[in-house]
């Protein structure tokens, strides 16, 4: 199965589907990307593919985020649909019963670190580079997923300053599970990719679950 | 794995592997304390799905997706990294670190020790400003005891407090 | 014998839009009533200058030891709650300042010097710092909400019910300390400048975005950031990013 628009291609190597942006050198997030995204992974949940990798093509990115000319042009009245673009986008990956797997390959910035946060989990390239450059650029993004997935104090210092985090220390903090030289970064990604793959899958989807949601606040007991 | 009891404070010492079972209590310790020779995977705990859930309460979602999804066994350094232990000596000395725990436990108040773990533990599932006001309840409770007072005391004779839980 | 001249315990700087408060009651820095007053007063002109960044530090072998005993032992219970309240009044200042704070350690933080530390936004490390909740020690909760947060519950459940003293090779790698430096002022400087140079407003939405978000569900705190981004997508600062972006230079931000 193999699938491919204008910015994106996607195809399944055996159990694990593999999803690339290709629109290099900076991947920047475009419709064709987030449309890309979500059929591929309509069709992997469809052939009953178990694990999914997401990555950037070339080398100088993994996704370089949100298109600055596009957003410039937007009215109070197309706002509101751009950002339902990009939340699809994101909850597909978050809602998608497999793990998916980022290999990010070079730099992860703004939408493109929120792309690399909503995915289950990273391995990074030497080159791997995040930023959560809302600050840089007047805006607020990945605050809510820097949040859940480190504690605030790391989190914090990541979003206020919006500095660049290179890969060695993208593993230190957690936000990156391993770091391996450029040219052994698909095969990293899809190491972890076939580990997830091989266990059974009603587990792995109920673990997915759980993982997603342990954060949400406890249900407090109904009043009796 | 060993998990010692020290003043009602629960301390895992993870010398070799630890797995399965031991990785499901290890995550119920107050103290979690590794030798370098420990490893850790969560393969054959008895209920994964609570199991995942106490790991991203405990270490948030990253270190805790990291560890299950592919089910991997981490070191003693990776561990550490996680948040998985809090504490990494040499093997040979995981005995006498176990010993110095138990004794600075035995030496400190019981009524703040239980107060602290309460207060630290029922913080995840509090806002910031209730996770505020249990602790200052906790301590408007405490300073009133006979322990603070004895310590206050010993601090000021420059002696070693003792404390009798009241 | 004639009264002592009231001890200045806090000088206050301001370079740019970046301010310096550094703590002098030594040996020990202790929270006295004096060093609060002094750090909210000077916090309240920090916030009327609108300063985008403000740095604690301290010159001395203590950072911040925490509270006087003294002051401590002659308190009635109808006086805790106030005296916790005094405390609390500089670390939610601290917390709430628009701009970032950075807490440059480079001695003891202890007690309610360790919280003085946690209340900042960011922490750096210079060798000789020392961190310790020793509040358990004196028979006392403290620290238990901000440390969890902070570095989250094994490591507040460990320093905490412990006591023990964390040297600044540890705190780092346990979360409490972005760095460890040799020169703890010049990095503590490099990231007021790093972050003063962010568009403000962007720096005080993710600030107020992670308390509010603290405790919602996903999909609520995914739909409070996106009000957020839709509201500074139309501020003239990011606008003014946009365009030095396309001009290929620094961007000017005036927090409007």
């Amino acid at each position: 199965m193999t699938g491919s628009n204008a910015h994106t291609r996607w195809w399944a190597d055996g159990a694990v589907g593999v999803i690339v942006l290709d629109n290099p050198p900076m991947n920047v997030l475009s419709d064709d990307n987030r449309r890309g995204i979500r059929e591929a992974l309509a069709e992997f949940r469809g052939a009953g593919t178990r694990a999914v990798v997401l990555t950037g093509a070339g080398d100088r990115a993994f996704c370089g985020g949100a298109d600055l000319k596009e957003e410039e042009e937007l009215t109070t009245e197309t706002v509101g649909k751009f950002l339902q673009r990009g939340d699809e986008t994101f909850r597909a990956l978050r809602e998608y019963e497999r793990p998916i797997v980022a290999a990010v390959n070079g730099w992860a910035m703004g939408g493109g670190l929120v792309l690399a946060l909503w995915c289950d989990v990273r391995v990074g390239s030497t080159r791997a580079k995040l930023g959560a450059v809302g600050v840089k650029v007047g805006l607020m993004a990945s605050n809510v997923q820097l949040s859940r997935l480190l504690f605030e104090g790391r989190a914090r210092d990541l979003l206020l300053t919006g500095r660049t985090v290179e890969a060695d220390e993208a593993h230190r903090l957690g936000l990156l599970s391993s770091v391996v030289a450029p040219e052994r970064l698909m095969d990293e990604a899809m190491a972890w990719a076939r580990d997830i793959a091989i266990r059974p899958p009603d587990l792995v989807a109920a673990l997915k679950q759980a993982l997603n949601t342990a954060l949400d606040p406890i249900a407090e007991p109904a009043p009796r | 794995m060993e998990i010692v009891e020290a003043a009602g404070i629960n301390v895992a010492l993870v010398a070799g592997r630890c797995a399965g079972a031991d990785f499901a209590r290890l995550l119920e310790a107050d103290l979690r304390i590794a030798g370098d020779g420990a490893t850790f995977s969560a393969g054959g705990v008895a209920d994964p799905v609570a199991c995942a859930v106490r790991l991203t309460r405990l270490l948030g979602e990253a270190a805790a997706k990291e560890l299950l999804l592919a089910d991997r066994t981490a070191d003693a350094a990776n561990a550490l990294r996680l948040g998985l232990v809090t504490r990494v000596v040499p093997g040979s000395a995981l005995g006498e670190t176990a010993r110095d725990v138990a004794e600075r436990l035995r030496a400190l108040p019981p009524l703040a020790l239980s107060a602290v773990r309460d207060a630290v533990r029922a913080a995840r599932a509090l806002t910031p400003g209730d996770a505020l006001a249990l602790e200052h309840e906790h301590f408007r409770r405490l300073i009133a005891t006979q322990d603070h007072k004895a310590a206050v005391a010993a601090f000021f004779a420059r002696r070693e407090p003792a404390f009798t839980g009241q | 014998m004639s009264h002592p001249a009231p001890a200045v315990t806090v000088h206050a700087a301001v370079d740019g839009a970046i301010g310096t408060l550094t703590l002098d009651a030594p040996p020990l820095n202790l929270l006295s009533d004096a060093l609060r007053a002094a750090l909210l007063e000077a916090l309240d002109e920090f916030k009327a200058r609108r300063l985008r960044a403000v740095i604690v530090r301290s010159g001395g072998r203590a950072f911040c030891a925490g509270a006087d005993l003294r002051d401590e032992v002659k308190l009635t219970p109808e006086q805790v709650q106030a005296f916790l309240d005094a405390d609390e009044a500089v670390f939610s200042a601290l917390a709430g300042f628009p701009g970032a704070t950075l807490a440059a350690v480079d001695g003891y933080a202890y007690g309610g010097g360790f919280e003085l530390a946690l209340a900042c936004d960011i922490r750096v490390a210079g060798r000789a710092a020392r961190f310790a909740g020793v509040g358990v020690k004196l028979g006392l909760t403290v620290s238990t909400a901000r440390l969890a947060r902070v570095a989250g519950e094994g490591v507040a459940l460990d320093l905490l019910l412990t006591g023990r003293v964390v040297e600044a090779h540890e705190a780092h790698v346990l979360g409490l300390v972005s760095s460890v430096t040799d020169d703890v002022d010049t990095e503590a400087r490099r990231l007021a400048d790093v972050v003063a140079s962010r568009a403000p407003l962007s720096v005080q939405a993710n600030k107020a975005g992670l308390r509010h978000c603290a405790r919602l569900p996903l999909a609520e705190a995914v739909a409070y950031e996106r009000g957020e981004w839709a509201r500074l997508q139309r501020t003239g600062d990011h606008k003014e990013a946009v365009k030095a972006f396309f001009a290929k230079r620094p961007p000017v931000f005036t927090g409007e």
